[in-house]
């Protein structure tokens, strides 16, 4: 095991210690890269600044949006594509596809649909009676932003939902039969607790990589209009990328790094419960 | 059961899926939940067909788009029917917006970065499923926590690092970048994937005189096959599809795919056939690749925690 740990290891802890560093200087490149100790000027700057307070509040309602729709939805056609008696395997595949998509052309795509002269989804739209620039405005922004990626990401929860339902034994579902229940006590009180740390699962690994991304922003609004999709990632790649705050950014992405792992935790902690850690 | 992993096969194997499940015992296909009143099955297909709609049509509108002529694509009423043409397509390969060298450094980047997680992968994998060693519980958190770690955070350091070593604008940048991900997903799921097997396979291998690396190489690999090629496609997706650190890392000489497509959004207009017909020829090869492993991708996606069909 020790060739793939001795590269793990510069290329993840390397880069810990200089974000650390980062986070502590003011950080220079012009003229060679140079450090200045700033002491913990960026980190009170982090804590103060109404910009990235916005930025994490945002991040915190699309996380919340997108990961709630996604597990709902993904759940829902789980269950549908479970009672699917033929071609489940077909249109499992089929609902698949989304996920493989780069993110980037997840966002370009959302762009080519919702472009307010030829977009096929705000042609559908005005005929509806919606007369909008879909990512020109805030509300309907931030919507769109959140929707393309419960497009992307859905069916993995769809997915690891039915592989979840796919094993609930068959004889609790007989004697459930058996003893008469509905369909919707048989769901409410069997089928979903017996899932319910597949699901577990599901929210967790959704959650990090929810925490990983952010193309599809970049790529669509690029944090706009009026900042209205501006989450913590793209907030940082301004700072740093724009603005060459590099060591600002670097205590935003160390928090960013904080809360990720605290979701980390919770994964190994429930794979360590069901004795599955090792 | 329903999640497993380590050496616990017999359960996710016995739940097999519902079809063989229900095969096994006729009395399922009766139960409520199975059949339903015929109205819920009309519900049932219902919601699967508005599902399938909303995930396909756009994929659907991307490939027709990509036949579209410049002025049908922006057209103001969407159409069906025009007179598709291959301009998009031939486009790519000739004239000022030429593929090839984004095509190349796509196919080295992702590729060479895939064989190298999958290569020293599959080796910490197997050291990781097997030792006893103390503090092997802080290592895989350690590992897994590398795999989680917000690009944004990444790429800031490495930024760093990189101009410090030369590596902005290189194809070897990238690999390492990519690497940073790739490679603690393939020790995990490897492990994971190792982990199922019976040890008393590679005992007996033992006993029968290989060492330890024959082993490795003649008894468990092969076993392991599936999850090898599995952990590849993984790996071979999330950095052919990354666009987060080539738009850091790369430069002229190193461009990716998904950055020749953001480069056609130019402030004075966009030539949306062209980008559909990128996507087009971004997008496939990574389903394909994807569905050809389909049966273990749930266990690939959620890093083992969950073993599908």
């Amino acid at each position: 095991m020790t060739p793939g740990i001795l590269l793990l290891a510069p290329l993840s802890l390397l880069p810990f210690v200089f974000i650390v560093a980062m986070s502590l200087s003011r950080v220079h490149l012009l003229g060679g890269v140079r450090f200045d100790f700033a002491g913990l000027a960026n980190w009170a700057r982090v804590f103060t600044d109404p910009d990235v307070g916005m930025a994490w509040v945002r991040s915190l309602s699309y996380f919340v949006l997108t990961v709630g729709i996604e597990m709902v939805l993904g759940v829902v056609f789980a269950l549908c594509l479970w009672r699917l008696l033929r071609g489940r395997n077909a249109v499992l595949s089929l609902l698949l596809l989304p996920m493989f998509v780069a993110p980037v052309f997840v966002g370009l795509l959302g762009r080519f649909l919702t472009d307010s002269t030829f977009g096929l989804y705000a042609w559908v739209l005005r005929h509806l009676g919606f007369e909008t620039d879909v990512l020109g405005s805030q509300g309907t922004a931030f919507a769109a932003v959140v929707l393309m990626d419960v497009w992307e990401w859905t069916p993995l929860i769809t997915m690891i939902a039915l592989a979840g339902l796919s094993s609930v034994p068959l004889s609790i579902r007989e004697a459930a039969a058996l003893d008469g229940t509905s369909g919707w006590q048989l769901l409410r009180y069997v089928v979903l607790p017996s899932i319910s740390s597949v699901l577990l699962v599901a929210l967790l690994i959704r959650s990090m990589d929810a925490i990983r991304y952010f193309d599809i922003i970049w790529v669509t609004t690029n944090g706009g209009p009026a900042d209205a999709t501006k989450i913590v990632p793209v907030r940082l790649y301004e700072v740093a990328f724009r603005f060459f705050d590099l060591g600002y950014a670097a205590a935003i992405g160390l928090l960013m790094l904080a809360v990720s792992i605290l979701v980390a935790r919770a994964f190994v902690r429930l794979l360590d419960r069901k004795g599955l850690a090792r | 059961m329903t999640t497993t992993t380590a050496g616990e096969t017999s359960a996710p194997s016995a739940g097999g899926g519902g079809t063989s499940a229900r095969r096994a015992g006729g009395l399922a296909a009766a139960t409520p939940l199975d059949r339903g009143t015929p109205r819920s099955r009309t519900a049932n297909k219902v919601i699967l067909a508005v599902g399938l709609a909303w995930t396909l049509v756009p994929l659907a509108w991307m490939v027709l788009s990509s036949f579209k002529s410049k002025t049908d694509v922006t057209a103001p009423t969407p159409a069906l029917w025009f007179t598709p043409t291959l301009d998009n397509y031939v486009g790519l390969f000739t004239g000022a917006n030429n593929l090839t060298p984004y095509l190349v450094h796509s196919v080295l980047a992702a590729g060479l970065s895939a064989v190298l997680a999958v290569a020293l992968g599959s080796l910490a994998g197997y050291g990781l499923a097997h030792t006893r060693m103390r503090g092997k519980k802080h290592l895989s958190f350690w590992i897994i926590s590398t795999r989680m770690a917000p690009i944004a955070a990444v790429v800031l350091p490495l930024f760093l690092i990189f101009r410090g070593l030369g590596l902005i604008d290189s194809i070897p940048g990238l690999v390492l970048a990519y690497l940073t991900f790739d490679l603690p997903f393939a020790i995990w799921l490897m492990s994971a994937f190792f982990a199922e097997l019976p040890p008393s396979l590679e005992e007996s291998a033992l006993v029968e005189g290989c060492t330890r690396w024959q082993a490795y190489w003649h008894v468990v690999l092969p076993l392991t096959k599936s999850g090898l090629v599995t952990t590849f496609v993984l790996c071979l997706v999330f950095a052919w599809n990354d666009y987060a650190f080539a738009l850091v890392f790369s430069g002229p000489s190193s461009q990716t795919l998904p950055m020749a497509a953001s480069q056609l959004v130019t402030q004075t207009g966009i030539d949306w056939g062209q980008l559909c017909a990128i996507g087009v020829f971004v997008v496939v090869p990574m389903m394909l690749a994807g569905l050809a492993v389909r049966r273990w991708l749930v266990t690939g996606l959620t890093l083992g925690a969950v073993t599908g069909e």
